[in-house]
């Protein structure tokens, strides 16, 4: 590394924004501010262990000291595996997976969300599943069983009313994936 | 004793032998399946929970009153579904104002969510309901000389204040261990047992990284156990470990093959399950394995 790209990479403290903080707050991280930065909650987290740059202590410094845009343009928080042996092994009940989820609110909020998970939004509204494989048909008989599971996608009428449900939340506000009411 | 079946999304549509083998062992046990005709997605990690809280709680809050209206506790075979359902239950039975808002947005659709239905894995409901004592008399073939590495899967244990069904010490589990000892199977230990296998986000996200951490628990399962094969606690890591070992010898990072199974596949294959049917998907030669135990 030269001496010009170290100094690029030295966080500016200066630009940390004040406001992630209440914002990860109101979106399910109550507990934020309760984080002593104990390191347990890292020492259990497998995006530590698979070399993430941001795992859930690390989140939450970063949130503390209001780096939204570090945090946004790093895939860190969509690897998550919500295992939550963060939020069992935490001393203050921090609950660390919640802040990483919250953290992926402020995200979807500005649009700063992976393909995949707008796809999984998508497949979610419209057959009311977030993995749908439509070729599973051939797959479900071949091991003797009908070619869809009783759910939405055999249901019609269980996947309006999933639909009309999800009209219902904060998703329809965000304007994320298409979500007219059918025949309109 | 009737229960009802939450099927999910990668059981259905990846690995419905596995589903067909969760149909067939609960009835050849004695307990009926209800089809909790018209549930959706749990909703997996990645869409709502993701979106907002209370978007989450009402999807799960719809599938919790299918089964609450017919008095019924739910069983998964995915940890996913397992853990997305039982913490949209804890939020909802923990938080008045979250389970009032989920109420108001669903009394629209002549809905209510009560939290009167629990949320339950396979092999921990069969293990509680039942017993290993009342499997091993079931059973028409045993594992016997078999040697088995388990994976319980991360959402089969934590956080353990949002489960039904709790191990004494999550970060030691014990009940798989014993369900496939009660078939007759020597389990081993390994180092990294409770490490995770990567799947999930991870995968999506970073498959190299996903896979560096599938190649660590495998190293130490071959090195530790050498097992005949792998007992999965979870759906997802059943996908893991069955199609990760291909890819992971094609870039020599490993230079051998075990056989993956579900729990409730090995199962339904001691019960006496048509083993096209309740393991015909799996990527991994699990044929001499099938032999050893069916005969």
């Amino acid at each position: 590394m030269t001496n010009e790209q170290a100094v690029a990479d030295i966080i500016n403290l200066s630009e940390g924004d004040s406001s992630l903080a209440n914002e990860i707050r109101e979106l399910g991280g109550e507990e934020l501010l309760e984080c002593i930065q104990c390191a347990k909650c890292a020492a259990a987290c497998p995006l530590a262990l698979a070399g993430f740059s941001f795992f859930n202590k690390r989140v939450i410094q970063a949130v503390l000291m209001g780096l939204r845009d570090a945090l946004l343009d790093d895939s860190s928080i969509w690897a998550c595996q919500s295992c939550n042996r963060c939020t069992e092994i935490c001393p203050r009940e921090v609950n660390p997976f919640e802040i990483i989820q919250a953290m992926r609110r402020v995200a979807i909020r500005e649009f700063a969300l992976p393909t995949l998970s707008i796809e999984g939004l998508k497949s979610l509204y419209d057959t009311g599943h977030a993995v749908y494989l439509a070729g599973a048909g051939n797959t479900r008989n071949k091991v003797g069983l009908p070619e869809k599971p009783p759910s939405t996608v055999a249901n019609p009428e269980a996947l309006k009313e999933l639909q009309a449900i999800l009209r219902k939340t904060a998703l329809a506000e965000l304007g994320i994936i298409p979500m007219e009411e059918p025949g309109v | 004793m009737k229960v009802g079946f939450f099927v999910g999304c990668n059981t259905a549509f990846n690995r419905p032998d596995l589903e067909q083998a969760v149909r067939y062992a609960f009835p050849a046990l004695g307990i009926e399946l209800d089809n909790l005709e018209g549930q959706s997605c749990c909703p997996s990690w990645g869409t709502m929970p993701s979106v907002d809280v209370v978007g989450w709680c009402v999807v799960g809050a719809r599938n919790h009153t299918i089964a609450e209206e017919k008095g019924l506790d739910i069983v998964t075979v995915c940890g996913s579904c397992y853990g997305s359902l039982a913490e949209s239950k804890y939020k909802m039975d923990t938080h008045p104002e979250i389970k009032e808002q989920v109420n108001n947005i669903l009394k629209d659709f002549g809905r209510e969510y009560k939290g009167t239905s629990n949320v339950r894995l396979t092999f921990y409901y069969l293990y509680h309901e039942l017993g290993p004592d009342k499997i091993k008399e079931a059973i028409k073939y045993k594992l016997d000389g078999l040697k088995v590495a388990l994976q319980p899967g991360c959402h089969t244990l934590w956080p353990s204040k949002v489960y039904y069904d709790k191990e004494e010490d999550p970060f030691h589990p014990r009940v798989l261990k014993e369900m496939c000892e009660a078939l007759g199977a020597t389990v081993g230990h390994y180092t990294r047992l409770i490490d995770c296998c990567g799947m999930g986000a991870m995968r999506s996200t970073d498959m190299e990284k996903s896979l560096k951490l599938v190649e660590r628990k495998l190293l130490s399962m071959k090195s530790e156990v050498n097992p005949d094969l792998i007992v999965t606690g979870c759906s997802s890591c059943l996908i893991q470990f069955d199609t990760a070992q291909e890819l992971l010898r094609n870039s020599k990072k490993i230079n051998f093959e075990i056989p993956v199974l579900h729990y409730m596949q090995v199962l339904a294959l001691c019960l006496g399950a048509d083993p096209e049917k309740v393991t015909g998907l799996a990527k991994t030669n699990v044929k001499p394995i099938i032999e050893r135990i069916v005969g």
